[in-house]
């Protein structure tokens, strides 16, 4: 596999971890989670382009993402289902169209010229230092998940996706945590688009459309929403497939649009049949299979209740 | 003045287009309860068919409505994936919706490739005191105008459309009184698929489009659409031509670059405030 394949596929699941909680614990899907990337890389460009040192603009990516979608979060999070979509759908629409006409982004051409990162005199450069970067983040990203899903909060979180009148009544601070887990997410997307935006060089509208967001609810979806293993899994499959496709489709004797179509008609066909028939996601439809089958072929018979339920608001977190 | 009106009649002519994409949405979520992602691209597809067949031939009439059979046909197809299999979710069914936006995304780069393509209307323009209007803008109201009254008529004046009703007040005694819901689901996604394609055809010599058009078209529907809370074409109507009127106005006083981003916020504004309107419980017992 290409280096820079890797690259991008950590940052992609640093980005989905976040998503996957987000989707899968507070029951929230977000068609704009691309818009924090966005923020994170065009913070970090902004302090590296001018001159500030550039640990500080990766340390300040994930913070600024976090507090602009708290800022968001507020108005926006008292939607729920379709209209959440359609609403962070609806932030991103707008970033995009704000970013691409202000003189201070670059407008529509980006920021260019961002130099390597720096940390502690060590120069990033090349592929390989930036693996070990986001496999750092990464490992971030999934502890501090780990630890908020498996807290008190956590079973908060699975409590209002279920139902946010029950939780509340239960002492469940619902707004509160929706907005917790909303930020957090976004700060790890932020976090993601800070590493990628001194990886790539340069960041511009275009590198972040809104296509990029849908990719990222692929991911969460065909992984399993609500698991870690899932989320990684997710972005892992996704990722290599798509590389895959784009082999397949760039070989000789392909027409030009063969990458774009290839990728296009897998990807929905995909995301159909996963929604359809795998509701739960790739990792625990995987994984309550081999639990029936392999390791306790008896009790499929025995325990009717063992069974898992189709319906999508039951994920659950499962520790391995 | 001359300009005023000039814009005020672009505006109206776009905002017709939403308010078909928009009904089409509404008739979806009135039986399915789903919201199809998916309508912006009968627009687009019906759009780019329309332009093929003129282009092969055919004359004007004949080929828009070839164009929104097809679409028709590309909802009622739309509809089996998301609402075929029993027991799909109506959250679970936007995202085979946006998972069906993909393949067509496939299919329309196939056969028409990734340009923005339009075809020719109704040319020429009309000149109102001093403002030049185009013809086109007037097919477009005066279609628009037909195809709701139509509508109006369908839904409180023939069993179908008031199966419809039935189906979207109390699925479960629209059954028992014999009514079959999912093919009520399945019509309403043909007659969805043919209002985003009426869309589609009216709006394409007015806006090129291309494959991926398709967003900002569901965007300006839903936030149509969300005026009536999903549920009322009337209001919908209203929405859209509010939308395309501000829309139109920005672009034309201020900078058309910040006209999708006006009608966003204006989006975005109304579902906060329907949201402060309600509570998790009304919500809750709705379901």
């Amino acid at each position: 596999m290409n280096e820079s394949v890797l690259v991008l596929l950590l940052l992609s699941a640093i980005v989905v971890t976040g998503l996957s909680m987000l989707m899968g614990y507070a029951g929230q899907v977000s068609l704009g989670q691309a818009s924090f990337t966005m923020i994170g890389a065009y913070t970090a460009a902004l302090i590296a382009t001018h001159g500030r040192p550039t640990w500080l603009g990766l340390l300040a990516a994930p913070f600024v993402a976090t507090a602009a979608a708290a800022l968001i979060g507020i108005p926006l999070l008292r939607l729920r289902g379709h209209r959440l979509a359609f609403a962070t759908l609806a932030v991103q629409l707008v970033l995009l169209s704000v970013v691409g006409q202000q003189a201070w982004t670059g407008g529509d051409i980006g920021l260019q010229g961002i130099p390597l990162l720096n940390i502690g005199g060590y120069e990033f450069s090349g592929d390989r230092p930036y693996i070990y970067l986001a496999l750092a983040a990464l490992l971030l990203v999934v502890l501090i998940t780990r630890n908020v899903v498996a807290s008190r909060p956590g079973r908060g979180l699975r409590a209002l996706a279920t139902s946010e009148v029950a939780a509340e009544s239960s002492g469940v601070p619902v707004a509160t945590y929706k907005l917790v887990v909303f930020s957090l997410s976004a700060g790890f997307a932020g976090l993601a688009g800070g590493i990628y935006a001194f990886y790539i060089g340069y960041v511009s509208p275009g590198s972040f459309p809104v296509l990029l967001s849908f990719e990222y609810v692929v991911m969460v979806v065909v992984g399993g929403a609500g698991t870690i293993w899932g989320a990684l899994a997710g972005a892992t499959a996704i990722t290599l497939l798509l590389q895959w496709l784009n082999d397949l489709g760039t070989r000789e004797g392909m027409p030009a649009s063969a990458p774009a179509v290839l990728s296009y008609a897998v990807y929905g066909v995909l995301l159909i049949l996963v929604v359809l028939f795998l509701p739960r996601g790739l990792v625990p439809s995987a994984t309550s299979w081999w639990a029936r089958h392999v390791r306790w072929p008896r009790r499929r018979t025995s325990e009717p209740a063992d069974t898992p339920s189709t319906a999508p608001k039951e994920m659950h977190y499962e520790p391995n | 003045m001359s300009d005023f009106l000039q814009y005020l009649v672009a505006g109206l002519a776009v905002g017709c287009g939403f308010a078909l994409l928009a009904s089409g949405l509404v008739a979806v979520h009135r039986v399915t309860h789903v919201v199809n992602f998916a309508q912006g691209m009968f627009a687009v597809v019906a759009g780019l068919t329309a332009g093929s067949l003129l282009s092969a031939g055919l004359p004007h009439g004949a080929a828009e409505l070839l164009a929104v059979l097809v679409a028709g046909a590309v909802g009622l197809l739309v509809g089996l994936i998301a609402t075929g299999k029993p027991g799909t979710s109506a959250q679970s069914a936007l995202i085979v919706t946006l998972g069906v936006g993909f393949v067509a995304y496939a299919v329309e780069i196939m056969i028409w490739g990734d340009n923005p393509r339009s075809h020719p209307g109704l040319r020429g323009s009309v000149q109102i005191a001093d403002a030049y209007v185009q013809k086109q803008s007037f097919l477009v109201i005066g279609v628009t105008a037909v195809v709701f009254t139509l509508l109006g008529l369908f839904f409180t004046r023939t069993y179908l459309g008031k199966a419809f009703t039935a189906c979207a007040s109390n699925p479960y005694a629209a059954r028992a009184v014999g009514i079959d819901v999912t093919r009520m689901g399945l019509i309403a996604f043909a007659l969805g698929g043919m209002l985003g394609g009426a869309a589609g055809v009216l709006l394409t010599p007015l806006l090129p489009i291309s494959y991926n058009s398709d967003v900002l078209l569901i965007t300006s529907g839903f936030a149509a659409a969300i005026l009536g809370g999903l549920t009322r074409p009337g209001l919908a109507l209203v929405g859209a031509l509010i939308l395309g009127v501000a829309e139109s106005m920005v672009a034309g006083y201020l900078d058309a670059s910040y006209q999708t981003v006006v009608a966003l916020l204006l989006m975005l504004a109304i579902m906060i405030w329907q949201a402060s309107q309600r509570t998790s419980l009304t919500e809750e017992a709705a379901r």
